[in-house]
């Protein structure tokens, strides 16, 4: 794949950067609201969810500890021997008795986070909830109940803000739609 | 063929054509559920080879290959629903979702073939809602396989995977073809009442008060 041009691959901007700041200071303030007097933990799914942890932990008054983990993706593991599902980078503190909210980029078919939650639950957390900045329900495979959500998205495939399409695009600022062409090319 | 495998076979007769999927692994690869124990992976391997069903077209190995990363338990074809009975009673028309997905009471069916298919699909996909209202069913289209394999980096595939392209050729074994050996029909004889073929498909759910 060539080096994109970031912007001249975008057919529309879906979520301006003013949106998205907005929303995640909405979030931020419901987030300290909800969990005023408690610890929180922040779990951050590398690497789609990194811009929009570091707004949303900045968003948050109160007292926070962050922590992030990496699972490997269906499409980079085809190769692999395994083929099953693997945690990258794991959690490099207990969250046993503690309040966890796992901070997402995108919620799509649920495949992962149900993999993800699955394991989670296993260490034992006071509680565990789920904050999405985007939920695409259209192509949900797996229920799962989001507790916060920031936007719901049409059936397109978006990129910006920490999405990613072959690994370029994080950086954008705003929630664009790739044009077509640009993975359809050979 | 190792002793480990004929014991797998062995067990595997009684589950045919499911996943193996178990719980959450660690960063090696091992499944943390029950039995960390070495060799375990080893002997889920060839009990997957044993177990492998044939798949009817490539896009549904392909899913079946994205649950099984994901740990999603499924079986392939494991019920055969009546939905039209001619006057005697008799079953005349049935539809087979591809995947079940027990863990989330889940039903999948994946069509990316063409649109002529697809829209009788889609008809008997309304009659099965109809009759069965309580199933939790999911259609796949081809647009919707095709967004799967471009969120998994996987696009430059998925024209072989599809459509009649992704057709198998090794022989397919359907749930109202004649019983493989060691297997169970779903579909009741078809003399049975029609009421009878309906709760014999899938007894946990009852036909529609009023239906047949």
């Amino acid at each position: 794949m060539q080096t994109p041009d970031l912007v001249d691959d975008i057919a529309e901007v879906l979520i301006p950067e003013a949106d998205i700041q907005a929303k995640v200071r909405e979030l931020g303030a419901q987030l300290s609201r909800d969990y005023e007097g408690r610890p929180l933990t922040l779990v951050s799914v590398l690497k789609g969810s990194l811009p929009f942890m570091a707004d949303l932990m900045r968003a948050i008054s109160i007292p926070v500890t962050i922590d992030l983990m990496e699972v490997s993706s269906y499409g980079g593991a085809v190769t692999e021997t395994s083929g099953l599902v693997r945690i990258l980078k794991d959690l490099s503190a207990s969250i046993e008795g503690r309040d966890v909210l796992i901070v997402e980029d995108i919620i799509d078919t649920g495949l992962t986070l149900n993999y993800l939650l699955r394991y989670l639950r296993g260490k034992n957390p006071r509680s565990l909830r789920i904050c999405a900045l985007l939920d695409k329900p259209a192509r949900r495979l797996v229920d799962i109940d989001i507790d916060y959500r920031g936007f719901s998205i049409p059936d397109r495939f978006v990129i910006g803000y920490g999405l990613d399409y072959g690994e370029h695009y994080r950086n954008l600022p705003f929630i664009g739609v790739l044009k077509p062409e640009v993975y359809s090319a050979p | 063929m190792t002793a480990s495998l004929l014991i797998d076979a062995q067990d595997a007769a009684d589950t045919p054509r499911t996943s193996t999927a178990a719980g959450p692994s660690t960063a090696s690869g091992t499944p943390m559920t029950d039995g960390d124990a070495p060799g375990r992976a080893r002997r889920r391997r060839a009990l997957a080879v044993v177990t492998e069903p044939r798949f009817a077209h490539a896009s549904e190995a392909e899913l079946a290959r994205i649950l099984d990363f994901y740990m999603v338990r499924w079986e392939y074809e494991p019920r055969t629903f009546p939905i039209l009975w001619n006057l005697e009673g008799q079953v005349v028309e049935s539809f087979a979702p591809d995947f079940y997905l027990p863990d989330l009471d889940l039903w999948l069916e994946l069509t990316t073939l063409r649109q002529s298919l697809v829209r009788k699909k889609n008809r008997k996909l309304r009659r099965l809602r109809e009759l069965y209202p309580m199933l939790r069913i999911k259609l796949l289209y081809a647009r919707d396989f095709r967004a799967l394999m471009l969120k998994y980096g996987r696009l430059d595939v998925a024209a072989s995977l599809i459509g009649t392209d992704g057709q198998m050729m090794t022989p397919v074994v359907r749930p109202d073809a004649p019983a493989a050996e060691g297997s169970v029909p779903a579909v009741a004889r078809p003399d049975a009442p029609a009421a009878d073929v309906a709760r014999s498909a899938y007894p946990s759910i009852e036909p529609v008060p009023g239906r047949p």
